[in-house]
């Protein structure tokens, strides 16, 4: 449903995508890995033009996003917005609004959802992510990983065809991955099709079907994810697992 | 709270001091000693009076110049000019700053009751001026009931027409005539040597007639009555010899009213000071005015932040989020707005457009100060809304919102409430700046002060009341303020 063809961004000199090529299908749980500064945040970001390219092209469903930024993407960019939900490693709760309010915001100022039936879906996406005691929490009371939880929720309550998900571990602290990743998985089990940059190798391995890994803007191995992650073929992939794994 | 009370308390025991001469007494030898007669006026006023002479080289010139040379000449020393702002002449006499005030000071009732005067040196007309085709202003005090007239605060003609027309007081002398062409008011009245030179020489206007005679004469702190003499005596002097009609000859000015200078008597000296009503005392009458004006600066600061507030949240948009041109227009507004007087905003504006859109008074200064603290909040706005963190936009944008509605449901909402605290102490400075205004005619509270002032021929009471009036509106804000500042640290 996502497919990307020879996507390249160059920021001055540094190519930060190098010719990206690939497809992800419906229900699939992709995991983007590799090394900082490999251009998995970027390619996520481009998927639904929060960032800008210079070359090639992204189609998601049947929208198509091409060079030239919000200018040239106008129309596509506001149906793929809101066929892909999107997740931050900083959450980006919506300061001012309590948990239920960052819920219920786009639905009802996009979708023109009446009010009642969004509060009662909102309700019900708190307690799929287990937050249903925390309605009426401001971000600024909430923990880490009680906030990317809500962040999740105010995702799904647009009904997206796919979650981009941009290290939503990576700020949280120890002893509150376990919760988000928990809420992660059921998605994945549900069949939401999902792309996940992420550093969590436990999880890249146990969760997603697939691990495409990206290195200098390139994808370097892209498979299975077990097949990746237990017997990686590229040295570099090696060496970054090796790394990681300590 | 206690130590507020006390900086009040000082405050009105400090303004209850009224200018009280710091010098006192025998005026005269000091002024031989010192070998000069220092004579306070303002060049402002403009020709004939003291004015500097651009031809040459800026030197000092006009009839009252020569006056001063002249008499200091007949006391043996030489005179000195000292530049002091026109409405504040009797104050600084009274601090001591120079020995006599001459520069058009009339002789009025209010003025008799604070300082003495010589004998006259020149016997003006109050002129009253109307349209040309306006043929209902007629040369009688009476038909000019409840029309607007314009005047100068506290002159003569002030006097005459209070409790008679609706007066609309002015700070300079062009701008009543050129409200009177534009309609804004019915009439002017003015000295004749005003009116010759601002208003006659307008073809929409016409000369009515003159309503009275009034006196120019030489002020002098009280207890300096000794120079009142010797400045009477050597008034006398130039007046027999025919050196003060040469001098007003000089100057265009003179006319028959002057001949009465010649045979001037200690009776005609009586009968002009005899005029002086005994000096009101501060009252709930004042009180009340006050709390008129105060209103006015209410009301006038609250719509102008009801204006500024809009527009500059316009601008910040337009500037940040606008396209190129767009973004370049309110870029150039905000910093032409910032970078030129307010004062000159409201002149342009009053009476800069008056050929173009013929504002009221009240208008033009609500429009005037919002435009002018629309470029503040704008900036205020701006550094709002580049606090609030740039995910908050992503976060909108990526759930499908358009850059307005990202905009208006969540950067602006929080941009506002971080702007919040310094939109309050722009209103606290709003209101104080408020008083500018009445360059314009708008009597607000501070303008309502000061001609209280000369009215009670004392600064003490108004003063503190009006600061105090200052205070109770502007105190709650400030405490309004602060809370915000605490609530925002908290969150």
């Amino acid at each position: 449903m996502i497919e990307v063809h020879e996507l390249r961004k160059v920021y001055g000199d540094r190519t930060i995508l190098d010719g990206i090529t690939a497809s992800f299908a419906r229900g699939q749980v992709v995991a983007l890995v590799g090394p900082s500064g490999g251009g998995k945040s970027t390619l996520l970001r481009c998927l639904n033009g929060l960032e800008s390219f210079d070359g090639g092209a992204v189609t998601v469903g049947g929208d198509r996003l091409v060079p030239g930024g919000a200018k040239a993407n106008r129309a596509a960019l506001h149906r793929v917005r809101q066929r892909v939900g999107m997740v931050f490693q900083q959450w980006n709760l919506f300061a001012h609004r309590t948990a239920l309010g960052n819920v219920i915001e786009a639905p009802v100022h996009v979708k023109r959802v009446p009010l009642a039936e969004a509060t009662e879906r909102g309700k019900a996406l708190l307690a799929r992510v287990g937050l249903s005691h925390r309605e009426g929490a401001y971000p600024h009371e909430m923990s880490g990983g009680e906030q990317q939880r809500v962040a999740i929720a105010r995702a799904l309550a647009m009904d997206p065809e796919a979650l981009l998900l941009d290290e939503p571990t990576s700020a949280l602290d120890p002893e509150r991955v376990g919760e988000v990743l928990d809420v992660l998985g059921a998605l994945a089990a549900d069949g939401l099709t999902m792309l996940v940059v992420t550093h969590e190798m436990r999880f890249a391995r146990d969760v997603s079907h697939r691990t495409l890994v990206l290195h200098g803007g390139r994808i370097i191995e892209d498979g299975p994810s077990r097949e990746v992650i237990d017997h990686p073929k590229h040295e570099r992939t090696r060496a970054f697992l090796g790394l990681d794994r300590r | 709270m206690n130590r507020l009370w006390w900086v009040l308390v000082l405050a009105m025991a400090v303004l209850s001091c009224r200018g009280r001469a710091v010098v006192v007494g025998g005026g005269l030898a000091r002024v031989r000693a010192a070998g000069v007669l220092r004579w306070g006026g303002d060049i402002q006023g403009g020709e004939p009076y003291v004015y500097e002479d651009s031809e040459h080289g800026g030197r000092l010139t006009g009839f009252e110049v020569e006056l001063a040379n002249a008499l200091a000449r007949e006391l043996g020393v030489r005179a000195q000019f000292v530049q002091n702002d026109w409405s504040a002449l009797i104050p600084t006499l009274e601090r001591g700053t120079f020995d006599v005030a001459l520069n058009g000071v009339e002789v009025t009732p209010q003025r008799v009751g604070r300082v003495r005067f010589t004998r006259p040196y020149y016997i003006f007309g109050a002129r009253l001026m109307a349209r040309r085709n306006d043929p209902s202003v007629q040369p009688t005090l009476a038909s000019l009931r409840g029309r607007r007239v314009g005047t100068l605060a506290n002159r003569f003609s002030y006097e005459l027409l209070r409790n008679v027309a609706e007066v609309v007081p002015y700070e300079g002398v062009e701008e009543p005539y050129i409200d009177l062409v534009q309609g804004r008011t019915d009439a002017v009245l003015l000295d004749d040597i005003i009116a010759a030179r601002y208003g006659e020489p307008k073809p929409e206007l016409r000369v009515v007639g003159d309503l009275a005679d009034g006196y120019y004469s030489i002020a002098l702190r009280p207890a300096d009555d000794d120079l009142r003499a010797a400045l009477d005596a050597a008034l006398a002097r130039i007046t027999a010899s025919g050196e003060l009609e040469r001098i007003l000859r000089g100057a265009n000015i003179f006319n028959d009213r002057q001949r009465r200078l010649v045979t001037w008597t200690d009776d005609d000296q009586r009968r002009m000071l005899g005029t002086a009503a005994a000096g009101q005392r501060f009252g709930w009458s004042h009180v009340a005015l006050f709390g008129k004006g105060a209103l006015v600066t209410l009301l006038l600061s609250a719509l102008a932040m009801c204006l500024a507030i809009p527009l500059g949240l316009g601008l910040a948009v337009a500037r940040l989020y606008g396209p190129p041109a767009l973004s370049r227009i309110a870029g150039a507004y905000v910093e032409l707005y910032r970078g030129t007087p307010v004062l000159l905003q409201l002149y342009v504006l009053y009476y800069g457009l008056a050929p173009i859109v013929r504002l009221n008074a009240l208008s033009a200064a609500v429009l005037g100060l919002g435009m002018n603290y629309a470029a503040y909040e704008a900036e205020v706005y701006r550094a709002g809304i580049q606090a609030v963190p740039r995910g908050q936009m992503e976060a909108a944008l990526s759930l499908g919102m358009t850059t307005p509605l990202a905009l208006r449901r969540v950067v602006l909402p929080q941009a506002f409430r971080l702007a919040l605290p310094s939109v309050t102490n722009d209103f606290i400075a709003l209101l104080k700046d408020s008083s500018l205004v009445s360059v314009i005619t708008v009597v607000e509270l501070t303008k309502q002060m000061t001609i209280t002032a000369v009215d009670i021929r004392g600064w003490g009471l108004p003063g503190a009341l009006c600061a105090l009036m200052y205070f109770t509106m502007s105190y709650p804000l400030s405490l309004l303020a602060q809370r915000l500042e605490a609530r925002l640290a908290r969150s």
